[in-house]
């Protein structure tokens, strides 16, 4: 009985899924166009019946209006201006222009885009899932009576921004404009940079739903082409349905998914991908989004922003090493100071000491509670004022300051000790904004650490890090590189910035090839005229 | 053969940590007291030798391990006995330096936690060390070791206030046998134990560096020691030094204002990190390649636990261990040290001026 029932029921549901199947054949199968306009129409109309901003317009045209057309295209996405004037004006007011004696057959669509229309970029399309596709796009199609091809024309008006200055990448000296939403612009930005033609520029449409457009920019002959193949393999077996930002890319194509550091990195500014591609890596641009992709990492990365490189060398060099310092201060400070307070006493200077235990008197908590409150209502400061309109965070850093420094002082409940670490780690985290999300992360877990076996605890955890960071790679890359494996020329560009006529090779753990391994002549050392003269011929560029 | 390979400057930093090991904080040739510098010049002259001893079967067997190199010369049942003792041998010189270290955290600096956990955290992480593999290791010695001379020069320098340069004299107040005598301690420990690195030297990118690389190692080693040496008995005197257990971590109790204990607590950690990972990893592959394992990384768990047993019921307290190690270890690692790699030299040799083209393959 039930067996029948279940039989009937999926027998039906078959069938329902035929008919289904038989309505929607115009969007699914590869069907030619036919030749007549109107049932081509009808065609699309069946598709495209719930939306709302199709625009289907028919036309007469030709000497003596014979010829039959229609545009069709999506209202919200084209540029009406730009159809009127290049084409339907010159297919309606042109065409009558023409002599009689003129006898082109207008029912071919090359005809068409060879005397009519006045648009570069337009496309001949023979099957309806073509139309489809382009019409998605953007694309303007040009349907002709009596033709078995359409003309797809590329119409799209987009809104974007203007370039701007970034908001997350701010800088004092250097180049402010910043990268957009629209990728065109994004890639212009790059060749305006580099004015080579060996910038290569390969398009990838990822994205069941969205064909988002995704980029690898790259300098053929500088690049290793396996680095390359290696990001479109990666790219490649992608499947989503809609890709919304390059962090979507991020996620699916780098080599440590599960661990903490970030192993591509990313930037809004067009100076910063020009500097990582003449460097000899690719940088993967993702339309929609104005942060594009950089690979392979190093982690010294995180530490070197394009200012290092405009601003003259001693204070940059200076500026490293303390960038270095507070992103051991940002997850190490906290930790450090319950060791020391509570397991290594005898490592603090006695006065100091005192000072420390009369500020910590009134406080009802353990060091480590005390430090787990402060950090804790530290991130939700920040986390509440990232996302406020700017009015409202001004209100949210005068509470922050209250609550987190006076009054829980006053209260009892925090020592000042601990609100001077807690501000020191909080301020020396966004010193080095690339590595935020590991900083934050280990911060608590060395707070643990340091809170259950002290100095030793720390020295633990210091040690599996490293052996982490040491296991990482980045697209074949040892994430250290040049500190492990060492390479005493990197070195010239990691803890110190040296003047820039010293830095002639490329990273060599990027690059492949000795014929990309220099990226300026040597001997570029500036010096007065007369001084030197016989010895300073500069060096052709190798 | 090896899929992973590390840099000339990587297998000199291994080796330097690992010679380093647990001699940064015993002190090592005390037995000597005054003229323990003569048995450290002595026996780092004998060491060197003794590694070139190595060098050389691991030149005359290119890119192979030690497993195999028994196998090859002394037949497949001999050799895997012989494999196996090593394998052992391995084990319990892991577990004797995991010893030395949960000893020396458990004086100093944790006095009420329980050994074990200290020596279970520690096996714990070189696990995972020896696990990510031998290149994530040499990178990882190209980034610590440098720091053990460097927090003995700090050392040696904030002391400099206290002294007594005459403190080494006399000369060979007791004779010339108690310095022969550590001097072949300090034959044994630490240059003999890099027997272990025999499993290491395939993995060299770069083989005609491998006798440089292990002969610059020796001699940094044996300079640093004898530098902490004269400064350790500069500092203490003779006396307070054959009297104290931890030397170096003594002397730096004597720096003046400044506490700098946790410094001797990171060489330790480093040293004695390399040295049990080494082990481990020469241990698990060894077993690896008797078993037929494929992977080694499915062994080293369980070496390591059993390592940590070992260490801690090996010994009764920190006494019986030190004894054993000076009146016992020397002898019962003779024949793996010294003993078993002459015969493998010889056999090596032999084998080669048999086969007519092994010129060629060297």
């Amino acid at each position: 009985m039930f067996r029948y029932i279940s039989r009937v029921i999926r027998y039906l549901s078959l069938k329902n899924k035929n008919e289904n199947n038989g309505a929607v054949t115009v969007e699914n199968n590869n069907e030619p166009i036919c030749a007549d306009l109107k049932r081509n129409l009808q065609m699309i109309k069946e598709v495209m019946r719930d939306s709302s901003d199709v625009t289907i317009h028919e036309f007469n045209f030709g000497h003596d209006r014979r010829f039959r057309g229609a545009l069709v295209f999506f209202s919200s996405m084209a540029d009406r201006q730009e159809i009127h004037e290049n084409i339907l004006q010159p297919m309606m007011f042109g065409s009558l222009m023409l002599k009689e004696d003129v006898d082109m057959d207008f029912t071919q669509v090359e005809t068409i885009k060879r005397n009519l229309i006045s648009v570069t970029d337009c496309q001949n399309i023979s099957l309806v899932s073509e139309i489809m596709e382009n019409l998605l796009l953007g694309a303007t199609i040009l349907l002709v009576h009596g033709s078995k091809e359409a003309l797809a024309i590329k119409s799209e008006k987009r809104k974007t921004r203007n370039i701007e200055e970034p908001g997350t990448e701010a800088v004092v000296r250097g180049p402010r404009e910043g990268f957009n939403e629209d990728v065109n612009a994004n890639i212009s930005l790059i060749r305006r940079k580099i004015k080579d033609p060996d910038l290569c520029v390969e398009k990838f449409v990822i994205g069941e739903k969205s064909q988002t457009d995704v980029y690898i920019v790259y300098l053929k002959r500088v690049a290793n082409p396996k680095l390359i193949e290696e990001i479109r393999r990666r790219l490649n077996r992608i499947r989503v349905d809609a890709i919304l930002d390059s962090g979507y890319i991020e996620q699916f194509i780098e080599d440590a998914p599960l661990s903490i550091f970030p192993t591509i990195s990313n930037s809004e500014k067009p100076d910063k991908v020009v500097a990582k591609i003449l460097e000899g890596r690719a940088a993967i641009l993702v339309d929609g989004t104005p942060f594009a992709l950089a690979v392979p990492m190093l982690f010294i990365e995180s530490f070197q922003i394009g200012e290092d490189y405009y601003s003259r060398p001693f204070l940059a060099s200076i500026m490293r090493i303390i960038r270095f310092l507070s992103y051991l201060i940002s997850f190490l400070g906290p930790a450090i100071y319950v060791a020391l307070t509570v397991f290594h006493q005898e490592l603090i200077p006695t006065s100091l000491l005192i000072s420390i235990a009369g500020g910590r008197q009134r406080v009802p908590f353990p060091a480590i509670l005390e430090a787990f409150l402060m950090l804790f209502t530290f991130d939700i400061l920040r986390e509440a004022g990232v996302r406020l309109p700017k009015a409202v965070g001004q209100t949210i850093g005068i509470v922050g300051a209250l609550v987190l420094g006076q009054a829980s002082v006053e209260a009892g409940l925090i020592s000042p000790f601990m609100v001077i670490v807690v501000s020191a780690t909080a301020i020396a985290s966004f010193a080095v904004p690339a590595q935020t999300d590991s900083s934050t992360i280990l911060r608590y877990l060395f707070l643990m650490l340091a809170g259950i076996a002290g100095g030793f605890g720390i020295i633990i955890g210091l040690l599996v890090l490293l052996v982490h960071l040491a296991s990482l790679r980045s697209f074949g890359t040892p994430y250290l590189w040049p500190i492990v494996p060492l390479n005493f020329y990197g070195l010239r560009d990691v803890f110190i910035r040296m003047p820039i006529w010293t830095l002639s090779r490329r990273p060599s753990a990027v690059i492949w090839s000795d014929e990309g391994s220099y990226s300026q002549g040597s001997g570029l050392m500036p010096a007065p005229p007369g001084k030197n003269e016989g010895n300073s011929e500069r060096k052709e560029r190798d | 053969m090896e899929k992973e390979k590390i840099s000339g400057i990587q297998l000199f930093l291994l080796l330097l940590g690992f010679l380093f090991g647990s001699t940064v904080i015993l002190g090592p040739a005390m037995g000597a007291k005054n003229d323990a510098w003569l048995a450290i010049i002595l026996g780092g002259a004998t060491g060197v030798l003794l590694m070139q001893v190595y060098v050389a079967i691991s030149l005359l067997n290119p890119s192979k391990a030690l497993v195999d190199i028994l196998r090859e010369k002394m037949g497949k049942v001999a050799g895997n006995i012989i494999a196996i003792l090593y394998i052992w041998y391995f084990i319990h010189l892991a577990s004797l330096v995991l010893r030395d270290f949960g000893e020396f955290i458990c004086t100093v600096t944790f006095p009420e936690t329980p050994m074990v956990v200290v020596i279970a955290i520690f096996a714990f992480i070189l696990v995972y060390a020896v696990n990510s593999g031998i290149e994530v290791l040499g990178r990882l010695g190209e980034l610590l070791v440098p720091i053990i001379p460097l927090v003995t020069l700090i050392i040696s320098l904030s002391i400099i206030t206290v002294r007594d340069f005459t403190a080494f004299l006399p000369v060979l107040e007791n004779g010339m046998s108690p310095v022969l005598k550590a001097a072949f301690n300090f034959v044994t420990f630490p240059f003999g134990e890099t027997i272990a690195f025999l499993m290491l030297f395939p993995h060299l990118n770069k083989k005609d560096k491998l006798k440089n690389v292990v002969f610059l190692s020796a001699v940094t080693s044996t300079i640093v020691v004898i530098i902490v040496f004269f400064r350790d008995i500069i500092v203490l005197g003779s006396d307070l030094m054959s009297r104290s257990t931890f030397t170096p971590h003594l002397s730096s109790l004597l720096i003046p204002g400044l506490n700098i204990e946790p410094l001797i607590d990171i060489n330790l950690l480093i040293g004695g990190g390399i040295k049990i990972s080494v082990c481990i990893y020469a241990a698990a592959r060894a077993l690896s390649q008797i078993t037929g394992i494929d992977d080694y990384r499915k062994l080293t768990g369980a070496i390591a636990t059993f390592c940590v047993v070992l260490s801690i019921w090996g010994f009764g307290n920190v006494l019986e261990l030190f004894i054993w190690s000076e009146k016992v270890w020397p002898y019962y690692s003779f024949p793996f040290q010294i003993a078993i790699p002459l015969l493998l030299l010889l056999l090596s040799l032999i084998k080669k001026g048999k086969s007519p083209n092994a010129g060629t393959k060297k």
